[in-house]
């Protein structure tokens, strides 16, 4: 009797488990060059509530089915690091060039072709051809202007006592770790290390960028350095005049007010890969960028949003992103300040 | 001596190497770059961890003991008003996770954030061990001399401290190194409240970063500390619990005036620590279900279950083995398996996580990401709790009946399965169903290692609540209260038998 009742759990124990890992196993990878696949991996390291729907669209649209494994875009590239040649992901889809840099500079991404490339201007995919940006973001400075009277010139302000406990940051993310890289080749690793010791005073520690804002929202503190997007989002849905905070950009050229890109990298060459990858750089993928997530559009022939002004005239710092692969040396500054 | 079946000694010697080889392979791994862990710990960041973790250990034990010895003297040693009644809410914040009673507070109170609030939240989730621990202590204590000395003229308070206090010390001592371990791996709670100790430092350095061995650095030293603390509770734990019962009949101490503040004392304590969490969730509940996205919540309830049925009946089946090894053939290595298996109990999970992570990219791929390394992590944090569980009634069935059954002429092994095993079916199912509700609950190691496309309650409440999306996280908090919390409490037998002792 009890032999039949364990025997039954086992084998209990093993169907569900088979339900479960059925999507679990990767399919065999054999050849390195382009294989057919109906189904693919997907890290993606940005909001799953933000790009779960065109990933829905681009499987309803060409049958490949896509996992997803959502994280921060830090996360994953750590991940993708851990397990080298061993990684179950086809594509990278980060928040940012910096992660998606420095896996292309450990080599586990392989070139992508001149025709995909070539549907975005050339600062916006990497020199060498690992990876390519899909749409444009911000940062900017969200404040309540209940708080802050006027935007401080320079994000080097916020290093001042009068900030002290004010402002949010999230150390953890990659777009605020792309922003200090920038800091770092724009203006060296001291004065970008006391920035960051001023921020270990200063700031105030949250996981995400939704979560600055929404601190900013409920007053907890008073600004906040966020990409721009997560404020559109807000806006559309509690609709902006119900909003307490504000966008603002510092000065020209201040690093503060870099753009960036989220982009893709393919880790395991297919065609279902690319397919996807290109979808996302298609019609239909950079209208809802920009419809869905107000971001920037980056193949022409796709407007950006009317609300947002436009890229040319962001007054943003001058820097290849590219150049934006050198995250260790970020990282390390991070924990040397203690903010990691 | 007898030997095992082959059956059991497999399963149990896999259980234990499961459960050491990770954590062997994360201080390898650590060894192997020395140099920059090293460089990594001898930093002030380091030292500001330390103090952080150290200073939030000792406060929350602290207040934990304060709040549980009172709760439990009061609730079984004075006329206290209503004292069932108190007995059972003091234990109630065992049915809500600690990361739940973070997001009812957050989510009421914006600013409700650092050393503070980890402390408040921490005291309250932790204090029913302590009252748990007392409570069965001070039910079993003589009243008598406390009697004597009131008539030689001893007050109250010196009654209480030297008399009372030195016969419920050991239990005391031990549900505080309780509380300390707790705190010590408490990751959920802490992270939400945004104050840094090593568990959310092992986190963020793992989730921020590259580098992987300043996270392995900082785990290392979690685990020393952890070590050495559990080193501690060890020495203690013999000594609580005695298992003799008062001589005398209990005499309750009359409050006199100071009933009213004692009953108002306790419904505040109840108010603050189940009251309002609870109230925070169920408006933030209300005021989300229009936006609810069901099938969403459905997934993750499907997810969790699954998860933990699974887990639980592995678990289970490992426990069962062990226990069976350890208390039914006596072998030197039964008992050694059962140390082996008792030595991670209370390792940290975010330690635990990050060690079968890489253990799990590198040496394993074929079931990285897959649900069997997650259910390796419930093993080894859970399998303690599942032997605890399930030895006691192995050790119940009576060794005449095996003899009976030998003596008829079935073999040992058959007796097992025919006689043993079924007598001990119920408490067996009831070990697996305590381990299948803490999988439930269990956030760290749950973050780090489940499958792509896998989420639990756990999971979608955590990620919620990183947007600070509190509508959103609320619905998940309740469900984990209700299918996870409040059955655990009802199945945890100390907590059982503490407040059926009260009522007595």
């Amino acid at each position: 009797m009890l032999k039949k009742i364990i025997a039954a759990a086992i084998a209990a124990a093993a169907a569900i488990s088979l339900s479960g890992c059925a999507t679990d196993v990767a399919l065999p990878e054999e050849s390195p060059t382009v294989v057919e696949k109906t189904s693919i991996v997907v890290y993606a390291g940005r909001s799953e509530s933000l790009v779960q729907p065109i990933i829905d669209q681009f499987t309803e649209d060409t049958g490949i089915t896509v996992e997803v494994r959502y994280a921060g875009s830090a996360e994953l590239a750590a991940q993708l690091l851990e397990e080298g040649e061993n990684s179950p992901a086809d594509v990278f889809f980060a928040q940012d060039a910096g992660a998606l840099g420095s896996i292309a500079k450990a080599g586990l991404m392989t070139t992508l072709p001149d025709e995909i490339l070539g549907l975005v201007p050339a600062g916006y995919s990497a020199a060498d051809g690992k990876w390519v940006g899909v749409s444009g973001r911000v940062r900017v400075l969200v404040y309540n202007p209940e708080k802050v009277a006027a935007v401080p010139s320079s994000v080097f302000d916020l290093a001042g006592p009068e900030w002290q406990g004010r402002i949010g940051i999230a150390p953890t993310n990659a777009s605020f770790q792309a922003f200090v890289t920038a800091m770092r080749i724009l203006h060296g690793e001291d004065k970008t290390l006391e920035w960051l010791q001023a921020m270990k005073t200063n700031a105030v520690i949250y996981p995400k960028n939704s979560a600055i804002l929404e601190a900013v929202e409920t007053k907890t503190v008073d600004a906040g350095l966020i990409n721009h997007y997560y404020w559109f989002a807000r806006g559309r849905e509690v609709g902006f005049e119900n909003l307490t905070s504000k966008l603002g950009q510092f000065q020209a050229n201040d690093v503060g007010n870099l753009i960036n890109a989220a982009g893709v990298g393919i880790v395991t060459d297919s065609s279902a890969a690319r397919s996807f990858v290109e979808y996302l750089l298609g019609k239909t993928g950079q209208q809802y960028f920009v419809d869905e997530t107000s971001e920037y559009p980056l193949i022409t022939g796709v407007e950006a949003g009317v609300d947002l002004t436009p890229l040319d005239q962001i007054p943003a710092p001058e820097i290849d992103l590219s150049d934006l692969d050198t995250l260790e040396e970020t990282l390390q500054l991070i924990r040397e300040a203690g903010l990691i | 001596m007898r030997k095992p079946p082959v059956v059991i000694a497999v399963l149990g010697v896999s259980a234990a190497l499961l459960a050491v080889l990770p954590i062997g392979y994360l201080v390898l791994r650590l060894f192997e770059g020395l140099d920059r862990a090293l460089a990594e710990l001898l930093r002030f960041r380091t030292l500001e961890l330390l103090s952080n973790t150290g200073l939030l250990v000792l406060a929350v034990s602290v207040s934990a003991l304060l709040l549980g010895f009172s709760q439990a003297w009061l609730t079984t040693r004075s006329n206290v008003r209503f004292a069932p009644v108190f007995a059972v809410l003091a234990a109630l914040p065992l049915a809500i996770p600690s990361y739940v009673m973070a997001l009812g507070y957050m989510s009421l109170f914006p600013n409700f954030s650092g050393f503070f609030a980890s402390w408040l939240v921490l005291t309250l989730a932790t204090s029913p061990y302590v009252f748990l621990g007392v409570t069965a202590a001070l039910v079993r204590i003589d009243t008598a001399t406390e009697e004597v000395a009131r008539t030689l003229g001893l007050g109250r308070l010196q009654v209480l401290v030297g008399i009372t206090w030195p016969q419920v010390r050991p239990a005391a001592t031990a549900s505080v190194l309780l509380v300390a371990l707790y705190v010590l791996s408490e990751f959920g709670a802490i992270a939400l409240l945004r104050f840094d100790t090593f568990t959310r430092a092992i986190y963020n350095a793992y989730q921020g970063s590259f580098d992987r061995t300043s996270a392995a650095a900082l785990a290392f030293v979690l685990l020393l500390i952890t070590l050495l603390v559990i080193w501690f509770e060890r020495r203690y734990r013999g000594l609580y619990l005695a298992n003799t019962k008062a001589l005398g009949k209990r005499v309750r101490v009359d409050l006199g005036s100071w009933s009213w503040t004692a009953t108002i004392g306790l419904t505040l304590l109840a108010v603050i620590s189940v009251g309002i969490p609870m109230f925070s969730l169920l408006v933030w509940t209300v005021q989300g279900s229009a936006s609810l996205d069901l099938p969403m919540l459905l997934d993750a309830l499907w997810g969790s279950v699954r998860l933990a049925g699974l887990s639980g009946l592995i678990i289970g089946v490992f426990a069962t083995a062990i226990a069976l090894w350890a208390v039914r053939y006596r072998t030197r290595l039964g008992a050694l398996i059962e140390t082996a298996s008792w030595a991670t109990h209370a390792l940290p999970a975010v330690v635990v996580g990050l060690a079968l992570v890489f253990f799990g990219a590198n040496i394993t791929p074929w079931i990285y990401q897959t649900t069997w390394l997650l259910v390796i992590a419930y093993l080894i944090l859970f399998l303690p709790n599942a032997l605890a569980a399930i030895s006691t009634p192995i050790a119940q069935v009576s060794k005449d009946l095996e003899d009976v059954s030998q003596s008829l002429g079935v073999p040992a092994n058959r007796t097992l399965f025919k006689v043993v095993l079924p007598i001990a079916f119920p408490g067996i199912i009831a070990g697996v169903a305590l381990v299948a509700l803490t999988v439930l609950k269990e956030l760290p190691a749950t973050l780090l290692l489940r499958p792509t496309e896998t989420n639990t309650l756990a999971t979608r409440l955590w990620g919620a609540t990183e947007d600070l999306a509190y509508s959103e996280a609320a619905p998940y908090a309740l469900l984990l209260v209700i299918i996870a919390g409040l059955p655990a409490l009802a199945l945890n037998s100390q907590a059982r038998k503490a407040l059926s002792e009260v009522r007595g």
